[in-house]
């Protein structure tokens, strides 16, 4: 038998395809223009201006424009992304490399976060300007932000490897964008909102990622961030455990 | 003689589909050989070629690489073989170098190696000049020769390489045939490869199977394939339209078009012919023996 290839070490396969990821940005620095910076610094102008002064209104819009801009440059690009690597045969080709599956899903997510940090910062500042928002960091958002980011990263892999073609993922994604962001707490106060809105948004991974964000960057820090952090955390290993197990990998 | 790949009734059958894909095939591929699969669109042939690289699992039968299970070892596989898919966009993010030297790195190799075997592909594949381009903004021709260099780094004992020479100028096609056999005589590397190509890659492939509906109709060396048919020379001649050559009795041409004509012919008498053929006559005159094409055309039909 000839000798066979040395395949390389985790940390290693980790970095290539991480780069290789990152590489993304030479078609997804227009969204994230236009989606990530333009789309949420509009919605916070906007609807800052129909909240008034009322400064519980405004932190909701600001927070909620937040995770308006984490959707769309995550679940969203990550959807694009792995409906494209599906049909472009990416996954096939990396599948036939000495790399393992879960660094392939795991470099692509953190790859887009790192992609998205630009748009997240740009909303953050720019609404908090706009709106006459106080911040009042907590440490805990260095926690926080990447837990809001992988339960939608999660949730983008998902629809990326389950539709048919990366025109459907953008669809699909959209669409589930709309649905999460307006079903709960997340640019509007909840007493703006129906009892079933609320009750609904007990299952909305949005809903714990906005409440998680007021609480880190404007605060009070209570209780409630760790059980936000819990169900982030839940939905992120359920979401990338499904996406692991319906890879494109050996197919049957 | 050391075995690379063993395929013993090798079945697929895709989920709502009356047809089998590939309908309980059999055969060896040696170490060290040059394997090519001919057939139709639709025999088969990708579907084999996804399952030996483990991209898709076998409804039935069993496939073995070097003795190790290819669905059980999947890991294995992927450290023993450079795959290159009938798609040519699977890393179209990044720039024709960067392509080259991940797919090399990835396979194990150090950096610095790694860096040295990208400079040496770009210029063994002739894309060298174009190394600093994304591959969206290639053409299709760049684009195979690019995953042709992605295959082949990295040095895996065995390539696969499906319809490598698609979408290539005849100058490259030819290339590309010399560097294949070049790879198989210095590195002593096994290929298996899907080809359309069937005149040019008779001067590559050792063995041939040509698959028709899942199945092989023929399996063998060209030369065994040549002797189970008939034993004709096919002549070729091309002369002016107003003045065609005068033909040796009984010889009738199996087609004619207008200052052209194609005889199949015994040995004898295509001796003959030529000792009568008035040559300053003709325009051109061409005659092969029975080619992989023709193999392929009779075994296909």
């Amino acid at each position: 038998m000839p000798p066979s290839l040395r395949r390389p070490r985790p940390h290693t396969q980790f970095t290539d395809l991480f780069l290789i990821q990152l590489s993304n940005f030479r078609w997804s620095w227009r969204g994230m223009v236009v989606t990530g910076m333009l789309a949420p610094i509009l919605a916070t102008a906007s609807l800052g201006a129909f909240a008034g002064r009322d400064q519980e209104s405004l932190t909701y819009v600001l927070c909620g424009s937040i995770v308006l801009s984490l959707m769309f440059q995550n679940q969203n690009n990550v959807a694009a992304n792995f409906g494209f690597m599906k049909a472009m045969g990416t996954l096939d080709f990396f599948a036939t490399l000495p790399v393992h599956r879960s660094l392939v899903i795991l470099a692509t997510v953190l790859a887009f976060f790192a992609l998205s940090i630009p748009s997240l910062v740009a909303t953050a500042v720019l609404g908090m300007v706009i709106l006459g928002v106080h911040l009042s960091i907590s440490p805990l958002v260095l926690l926080v932000v990447p837990l809001c980011v992988l339960p939608m990263a999660g949730i983008g892999a998902l629809i990326g490897i389950t539709v048919r073609s990366p025109a459907e993922a953008g669809s699909v994604s959209m669409l589930v964008t709309l649905l999460l962001l307006f079903m709960g707490p997340v640019i509007l106060p909840p007493d703006r909102l129906p009892d079933w809105m609320i009750a609904v948004s007990h299952v909305s991974p949005t809903s714990y990622a906005a409440s998680a964000i007021r609480q880190v960057l404007i605060g009070p820090v209570t209780g409630q961030v760790w059980l936000d952090m819990a169900a982030l955390a839940l939905v992120t290993a359920v979401t990338l455990w499904g996406v692991g197990h319906k890879l494109p990998w050996h197919q049957k | 003689m050391t075995v690379a790949y063993r395929v013993e009734n090798l079945v697929k059958r895709y989920p709502r589909q009356d047809v089998l894909a590939v309908d309980g095939m059999s055969f060896e591929i040696a170490e060290g050989e040059i394997f090519g699969l001919l057939g139709d669109n639709g025999a088969g042939k990708t579907t084999l070629v996804r399952q030996l690289v483990g991209l898709l699992r076998p409804t039935s039968g069993r496939i073995e690489l070097f003795g190790r299970d290819v669905v059980k070892d999947a890991g294995f596989v992927s450290t023993v073989i450079g795959y290159m898919p009938q798609s040519t966009s699977a890393l179209n993010r990044l720039t024709v170098g960067e392509a080259v030297y991940f797919a090399a790195h990835l396979r194990g190799m150090s950096r610095r190696d790694a860096r040295r075997e990208r400079d040496e592909l770009l210029e063994l594949w002739r894309i060298a000049a174009i190394g600093h381009k994304v591959s969206t903004d290639l053409s299709g021709g760049q684009r195979r020769l690019l995953q042709l260099a992605v295959a082949t780094a990295g040095r895996a004992p065995v390539l696969i390489l499906d319809e490598p020479t698609n979408d290539l100028d005849p100058v490259n096609k030819k290339h590309v045939w010399e560097v294949l056999r070049d790879f198989n005589q210095q590195r002593g590397t096994t290929i298996l490869l899907v080809t359309h190509d069937a005149v040019e890659a008779e001067k590559a492939i050792q063995r041939v199977g040509i698959v028709q509906r899942g199945r092989f109709t023929a399996l063998g060396t060209p030369a065994q394939l040549k002797t189970a048919i008939a034993q004709k020379l096919k002549v070729h001649l091309t002369f002016p339209p107003d003045d065609p050559p005068v033909l040796p009795f009984g010889v009738v041409p199996q087609e004619e078009s207008e200052g052209s004509s194609l005889l199949m012919l015994d040995r004898d008498e295509a001796a003959e012919l030529l000792g009568k053929l008035d040559l300053r006559k003709i325009t051109d005159i061409r005659m092969t023996s029975t080619t992989l094409e023709d193999l392929y055309l009779h075994y296909a039909s």
